[in-house]
């Protein structure tokens, strides 16, 4: 091992032992159950809330009696065939009692989205929001059982359902899976890589900064640090992730798989997971790992360089914003970029060095080519490289040798003025008269 | 082999407007124990980091060992003057921690840290955590940290300042043993006594430039020899002064005058002859203290005169 990646580990062990060995490491680890735990409560609250409404809404069909059994056929027929949700039917035989549409539709009880009423050729239909979907389907009922009554009974259509198990996966489920990875590495590099903006003020704050600074070379010291934050969010993960399948492994031995598969969301999910990324799902998990570590180190790298700038506590409290909100904007430029494979703006994501981990990865999701990894990754690389290099030079430039050089435009205005007082001696010299 | 460890030429540093140090060269005889003096705010501490590389200079150069500074980071133990270490660190893995930066095996660092913590009676602390520490431990843990890898030269800024007696004299202890193991220290403090007991050679810093470079006694040379005198019998004063170089001053029975080296025999034989007779007689060089003082007055002094003809220019022009 060179001196170099010697001395950066030792770094890297301190800090990582540093942060691992505390109680409060504890609860940092543990932090996510407040989450998940505020997540579930508000969930529930708001299935409960959407329960309830679910239950009180309603269109109503005001028709003679003889239209009845016709209608509910058509009822039943339609609505299998529909990708929206309405609002059950409700039907009531027409009569002075259900004379007026409008009376029904302000009935209290119940939220009435639309009421068809008088002949079917010519049916009223009074709804709540004009060109509603409740509207359009009442009409839809009435075409219905106005055909099948001029057409008389006629055999029923007895269709084949085939499905294609094996002819891949959709265009549409690969780009959620990009979006989907896109959004887990945002949401664990935000989680983490923070972190590294205060990591240097522990060691201005003791003084151990000038024993580093003079054992090693601070390029290591920079980078040992990176490692360390990364050996603690690693050990995170993988904290999450093995509770995370025991929790699995336990739901799937305790429930009973057929109650499972009835359940409509969970065929879902099991679509989900049946659907392949264009590189297959070794690849697409292990590329996606690589480029969580390369967005952690560039962006922590970024992170730990403004940081070391920073003299204070208070003006590392500062910076947590830009900080956060740059995060968040080259998750917006990638997630747009997930959305849109092969556009110019998805190339512009990919090649930008910050976002670029994260929109590879989604490009793992939607296109099968592999070698275009390894350049990216590479890119990346260089990048984390450059940015460690150029934070030593401010942090050797400004902060060991006492100035206050992040307030650039201080230093260069003060430049400025003593070239400008320079110039004027020399331009006063020739007319001084000694 | 080069006979200087250490070798900057023409040390110079800015802090904005401010020349912190200015123009300084320092030439460190390997094996040697060579002391940087001066007052506060002088450029010491300034001159020692540009030395070891720790901050770049804006003009001049440093070579250790004949090679760049930062390529010979492990040949070098460096106490700074701010001291510090994490507080959360036990004292054995603190130092195992300074070596292993400096490329010493951890197993070997703890080993070495517990005899070191020993020899110099801090045994009982040994597995204790720095925070729970006194400021004066604490310091002797940083400095054994600092040395604990054996290092060619050892760079230490004011180690004395925050010690106890009994550490200071622990601390000479040590820099004299590390010496005799081959070691070049380099080191700086405003305490004269301990410059004057350990170096054999020595730089004075004052208002950013040096000003003074030679051995102890050259520096107790720039001041002439102090003399005090008391005659046996008496005599009118004015008849033994005389007698004496001008400038002699009678404080109760004793005349006290300064001497020129050449003057002593001289004076010697004008004393016998007059037969006043020797009541008390004795001729010693000043300490390196009262040089210091001189010299750093005498830079003062040029400093004042000089602001004072530029305040004086300044109002004809």
């Amino acid at each position: 091992m060179t001196p170099f990646l010697k001395n950066m580990f030792v770094i890297a062990r301190r800090d990582f032992l540093a942060i691992v060995a505390t109680p409060t490491f504890l609860l940092f680890l543990l932090a996510p159950l407040f989450m998940v735990g505020m997540g579930l409560a508000g969930g529930m609250g708001a299935s409960q809330l959407a329960d309830s409404a679910r239950g009180a809404g309603r269109i109503v069909a005001v028709a003679d009696a003889s239209d009845v059994p016709a209608l509910r056929a058509a009822d039943v027929r339609l609505r299998g065939g529909l990708t929206r949700q309405v609002p059950a039917l409700v039907i009531r035989i027409a009569g002075p009692a259900n004379a007026d549409p409008v009376a029904i539709a302000r009935e209290k009880g119940s939220d009435t989205y639309a009421v068809l009423s008088g002949p079917l050729a010519t049916p009223r239909i009074v709804e709540r929001e004009p060109d509603s979907n409740a509207g359009r389907y009442l009409a839809l009922l009435a075409d219905d059982v106005l055909r099948s009554k001029a057409a008389g009974p006629l055999p029923p259509v007895a269709p084949r359902f085939e499905s294609l198990s094996s002819g891949g996966t959709s265009i549409a489920l690969q780009q959620s899976l990009g979006f989907g990875a896109v959004f887990i590495i945002f949401l664990l590099t935000l989680l983490l890589a923070g972190q590294t903006v205060s990591s240097l003020a522990e060691e201005k704050g003791n003084k151990v900064i000038e024993i580093l600074a003079a054992a090693v070379p601070l390029e290591s010291v920079f980078l040992g640090k990176l490692l360390g934050f990364l050996g603690v969010a690693v050990l995170f993960i993988a904290f999450w992730l093995v509770m995370a399948l025991a929790g699995g492994l336990i739901a799937a031995l305790q429930i009973d798989p057929a109650a499972l598969a009835s359940v409509q969301s969970a065929s879902k999910a099991a679509a989900a997971l049946a659907a392949a990324p264009a590189t297959g799902w070794p690849f697409f998990l292990g590329i996606g790992f690589v480029y969580f570590i390369l967005s952690f180190l560039l962006l922590g790298a970024v992170f730990l360089g403004v940081g070391a700038q920073a003299a204070t506590v208070r003006e590392i409290q500062m910076l947590s914003l830009p900080i956060t909100i740059f995060q968040v904007g080259m998750f917006s430029l990638s997630t747009a970029a997930a959305s849109a494979p092969g556009s110019r703006l998805s190339t512009i994501a990919q090649i930008f060095p910050f976002s670029s981990p994260l929109a590879m990865a989604a490009r793992a999701a939607t296109d099968d080519s592999k070698a275009v990894h390894l350049l990216a990754l590479s890119w990346q690389a260089i990048w984390v490289a450059l940015v460690v290099f150029l934070s030593v030079r401010l942090f050797r430039a400004g902060v060991l040798s006492g100035g206050s050089s992040w307030k650039f435009w201080r230093r260069g205005g003060r430049a400025v003025a003593r070239a400008a007082t320079a110039a004027a001696a020399t331009t006063a010299q020739p007319a001084d008269p000694h | 082999m080069n006979d200087f460890s250490v070798e900057a030429r023409g040390l110079t540093k800015y802090f904005g407007d401010f020349k912190a140090v200015d123009d300084v060269s320092l030439a460190v005889p390997t094996g040697s124990i060579y002391g940087v003096l001066g007052p506060n705010g002088a450029g010491k501490t300034t001159s020692l980091r540009m030395t070891l590389g720790i901050i770049d200079p804006d003009a001049g150069s440093s070579r250790v060992f004949g090679e760049r500074p930062q390529a010979v980071r492990h040949r070098i133990g460096y106490l700074p003057e701010e001291r510090g270490l994490y507080p959360g660190m036990k004292a054995r893995e603190a130092i195992a921690f300074m070596g292993a930066l400096r490329g010493l095996d951890w197993s070997e660092g703890r080993r070495r840290a517990a005899t070191f913590m020993t020899e110099l009676g801090l045994e009982r602390v040994i597995d204790e955590k720095i925070r729970k520490m006194s400021k004066g431990m604490a310091q002797m843990i940083q400095l054994i940290g600092s040395i604990v890898h054996a290092p060619d030269l050892i760079v230490l800024d004011e180690p004395f300042s925050g010690l106890d007696p009994v550490n200071q004299e622990r601390l000479e202890t040590l820099v004299r043993r590390e010496r005799d193991r081959g070691a070049t220290i380099l080191f700086s403090t405003h305490v004269m006594a301990h410059a004057e007991r350990l170096c054999d050679r020595l730089a004075i810093i004052a208002r950013s430039q040096r000003r003074f470079e030679g051995t102890v006694d050259d520096a107790r040379g720039l001041l002439p020899m102090q003399v005090r005198y008391t005659p046996r019998a008496d005599a009118d004063a004015s008849a033994i002064a005389a007698l004496l170089p001008a400038g002699a001053e009678l404080r109760g029975d004793s005349w006290f005058f300064p001497i020129d080296d050449a003057d002593v025999e001289p004076m010697l034989t004008r004393i016998t002859a007059s037969g006043l007779g020797v009541a008390g007689l004795s001729i010693t060089r000043p300490a390196l203290h009262d040089a210091f003082v001189h010299i750093v007055r005498q830079v003062d002094a040029s400093f004042d005169a000089n602001a004072g003809t530029d305040a004086v220019e300044e109002a004809l022009a």
